[in-house]
């Protein structure tokens, strides 16, 4: 398993310890435990309503906005419990930025939306301001498409573009964690093909945790692959692993296709 | 034979629904034509700013639409961040609880409290127990506790017009509530926002039962008409419409009336406009959609 | 770290909430304040001035000068310009409605809704203006009596309520659910037999909380009928009457009450009866909404 081969491994990024989510009384996820390794893709796979984007979602305390929701468990950032009493939600979300399945630009500027983050966070000065805008389009790779009409509205992009948007308005605030939850399942193949590309790029300064519906998605781009079904976190491996060889009956017949 | 009356039945019934729209709709035609017709000779350059007159014809309205929109302006600077807030609170913070239930409830029940009896409230809290007397600001705070809960309501409507989506990216960059609610969701709702405030500036514009006994029947004559401070008598333009018809000496009542009533609904006409091509044009600008 | 920040946006945030929560307090402290005011001021008639609760309700005689306090030609009145107006503008009211929200192609609906909206924003002065320069003419021409009364008031409420109750109608008929719709249709209902059989019944709590908030703008309205009532403080015999209904009598004589006395006592008296009618109506509202769901 990755982060746990020694000397010159990926460090160990998050720890996932007995994790329960129940909305009211059903429970959506049960007894999850997963090392999320640090610099590295992590993809989450199985089929809808297995509790993959429940599971990402308490990855960062989303489900805190969600009445009737309710996280157990430890999820451990750098060996700190984000969901200890006295850490701030907020400051986690800082730390854990998400993207999330369809475009969710703010219906102001490019530029505007890019730094909206810094400047909450108490960035101050345009000059810097413009700098990590850049900066981030570039990491996005969505500079050189939009960096003549930084003023225009957010709105006025494509679907694929604004998905890379809503990646860079992450990237400005510069997480160490980037959850995905399905980034590309709204778009075409072409703009699907620039976010695989981009999160290949991305990994090597961030660690990526990514729920994808696309078995060859998560071959592409993952470097270890996590099956869920029915709220259970059945398998973990590297994804070649997964792939080739599963322990686990039910993760082959996911594989295999036999769940559709 | 049965089919054929149903099918009548059907027909009639549909024709008889028909009319009846059709005839609310001809009717506020007739009404507002019939306000012209009336009002359309009186209404002149010197009726619109000239000074009225309380015993001799000839008078014009001009110090009553200053305290009218005077009163207006009072009265949204007030009602606008109370209900704002309140609205924020009942529409993004509070989930459930028995402050919630006190303050949705509170606000129910002042939404059908009858006008003159806020008037009657306005008088004795404002005009006797504050010892303001008759004045703008008694009239504007009046209007204000009137017309809190529907603008709370329109601040309610407008937050929940806005994505849950909008949210969650601002959270997801570690934006805290109140930053994701004044930089994201707050402007994001700008249109209806909008729509609803000047349609109830519509409403504040033509109020007359909660002002007569607040603001008062009278103005002050020659420049003082015109003064800015909220401690004066304020008698507005509709206050005026009510007062010359049972009141007031002049001889030409009618000419006064008929005028007054058309620009009242000339205003009514305006503020639904305006509330409706600005905050469609704020709506399309911020969204990017028709 | 990710515990024990106390940075400005946290300072922020508990500032913003405690103010949120003060500006919805402020609605609380109104109510409570409004009813405890008019509560004191309302009673004095009965606790200052010694009148019995008895007399106010049902004497037939207001003068409050000879110390007769009876309300009774001013309940009277309020019942029945209200019950006439929702006996005549609510049926329309809940009809134009129901187009609305069944019959009317889109394009009338887009059409014909600003007209709908432009009637809620008339101020009630200018209903009472048309009552006066319009109606009353009409009537007295029509029957040779002054015109003012019952009938022209009734008229001009029926006409000020149509709005409240239209929209509410249509909202009430559009959370019926569209399977209803479908299923009666594909039985071979025509459009008027699942209207009347089908979504109506559905709708029904929310058409009976249509008509009673149209009954709550009717019976709190002042001035529009004021001017066309005649005022008459007596018990009317006939639609054709001069009348005058608890709000109108505000009108007409706060402005001549000497604070701290019978009459004042009496309006205020007047004043706290039609607030709790308007709060007895809302308290139905949500009966009628619990019971439905």
């Amino acid at each position: 398993m990755i982060g746990a081969n020694g000397r010159g491994g990926p460090r160990e990024k998050m720890k996932v310890e007995d994790m329960n989510v129940f909305y009211g009384s059903f429970q959506a996820i049960k007894d999850a435990n997963l090392n999320v390794a640090e610099h590295r893709v992590t993809a989450l796979i199985g089929p809808s309503g297995c509790g993959k984007s429940t599971f990402i979602r308490a990855l960062n305390r989303m489900h805190d906005l969600t009445p009737g929701a309710r996280v157990e468990g430890r999820v451990m950032l750098d060996g700190e419990n984000i969901y200890a009493p006295s850490v701030d939600p907020v400051t986690v979300r800082h730390r854990i930025g998400m993207v999330f399945q369809r475009a969710n630009p703010f219906p102001k500027s490019i530029f505007e939306n890019v730094v909206y983050g810094p400047k909450i966070h108490g960035l101050r000065s345009h000059k810097a301001l413009v700098e990590v805008a850049e900066k981030s389009l570039r990491a996005a790779a969505l500079w050189d498409e939009v960096k003549d009409r930084l003023n225009r509205s957010a709105l006025d992009l494509s679907g694929g573009q604004q998905q890379r948007l809503c990646i860079a308005r992450v990237l400005a605030v510069e997480p160490e964690v980037i959850l995905m939850d399905e980034p590309a399942s709204a778009l075409d193949p072409i703009a699907t093909s620039k976010i695989e590309d981009l999160i290949g790029e991305l990994k090597r300064r961030y660690t990526v945790v990514i729920v994808t519906h696309s078995m060859q998605q998560a071959a592409r781009i993952s470097d270890s692959t996590v099956f869920f079904l029915l709220g259970e976190l059945i398998e973990v491996g590297t994804t070649s692993e997964i792939f080739t060889r599963p322990k686990d009956k039910r993760t082959e017949d996911y594989i295999t296709g036999r769940y559709g | 034979m049965i089919q054929a009356r149903r099918r009548f039945t059907d027909a009639f019934a549909s024709g008889a629904l028909w009319g009846a729209a059709c005839f609310v709709v001809l009717m506020l035609a007739a009404l507002v034509g019939y306000l012209i017709y009336l009002g359309g000779s009186a209404i002149s350059w010197h009726f619109l700013t000239g000074m009225s007159s309380e015993m001799n014809a000839g008078g014009g309205v001009g110090p009553q639409i200053y305290n009218s929109f005077y009163i207006l302006i009072l009265t949204l600077v007030f009602t606008v961040p109370v209900s704002l807030a309140a609205g924020i609170y009942l529409q993004e913070y509070a989930a459930t609880g028995w402050f919630r239930s006190a303050v949705q409830f509170s606000a129910e029940s002042l939404a059908t409290v009858p006008s003159i009896v806020m008037g009657l409230f306005g008088l004795l809290v404002f005009v006797q127990t504050l010892r303001w007397g008759f004045s703008a600001l008694a009239g504007a705070l009046t209007l204000t506790v009137l017309n809190l809960p529907a603008l709370t309501r329109v601040t309610q409507e407008a937050l929940a017009s806005v994505p849950g989506t909008l949210r969650e990216a601002s959270m997801a960059v570690g934006g805290t509530k109140w930053q994701t609610v004044l930089r994201i969701v707050l402007p994001s709702s700008i249109g209806p926002l909008t729509t609803g405030i000047v349609l109830i500036s519509g409403r504040i514009f033509g109020e007359t039962a909660a002002l007569i006994y607040t603001a008062g029947t009278s103005v002050a004559h020659g420049r003082a008409a015109y003064d800015l401070s909220p401690l004066r008598p304020a008698e507005t333009l509709a206050v005026h419409l009510w007062y010359t018809h049972s009141e007031a000496l002049i001889p030409d009542v009618t000419r006064i009336g008929n005028g007054s009533a058309l620009v009242l609904l000339m205003m009514v006409l305006i503020f639904n406009v305006v509330a409706r091509v600005v905050g469609r044009a704020l709506t399309m600008h911020i969204t990017r959609k028709a | 770290m990710i515990a024990g920040n106390a940075n400005n946006a946290h300072r922020n945030e508990s500032v913003a909430l405690a103010l949120l929560k003060s500006a919805s307090a402020f609605f609380i402290v109104s109510i409570v304040v409004l009813l405890g005011y008019l509560t004191f001021e309302g009673t004095k008639l009965f606790t200052v001035d010694h009148k019995s609760i008895f007399e106010f309700l049902f004497s037939p005689t207001f003068s409050p000068d000879t110390g007769q306090v009876g309300a009774a030609p001013f309940i009277l009145g309020s019942l029945f310009v209200t019950g006439f107006a929702i006996a005549v503008g609510g049926p329309f009211g809940l009809a134009v409605g129901v187009f609305f929200s069944e019959l009317a192609p889109p394009r009338v609906a887009a059409a014909m809704k600003p007209a709908i909206e432009v009637l809620v924003g008339i101020p009630s002065v200018v209903y009472g203006w048309l009552g006066l320069t319009l109606l009353v003419p009409l009537i007295r021409n029509m029957t040779g009596s002054t015109g003012f009364g019952l009938l022209s008031a009734g008229i001009v409420l029926s006409l000020m309520i149509l709005p409240t109750v239209i929209s509410l109608a249509e909202d009430a008929m559009r959370v019926v659910p569209n399977s209803l719709r479908e299923g009666s249709l594909a039985l071979g209902a025509t459009r008027w037999e699942t209207i009347s059989r089908v979504l109506v019944p559905a709708a029904r709590s929310g058409l009976a909380v249509a008509v009673i908030l149209g009954i709550a703008r009717a019976i709190g309205e002042a001035l529009a009928i004021q001017m066309v009532l005649g005022n008459s403080p007596t018990i009317p015999h006939g639609l054709l009457n001069a009348a005058s209904a608890l709000t109108s009598e505000i009108v007409m004589d706060m402005g001549g009450a000497i604070q701290g006395s019978v009459t004042q006592h009496a309006l205020f008296s007047m004043a706290l009866l039609l607030l709790l009618i308007a709060m007895s109506l809302i308290v139905l509202v949500k009966f009628v909404v619990r019971r439905a769901t």
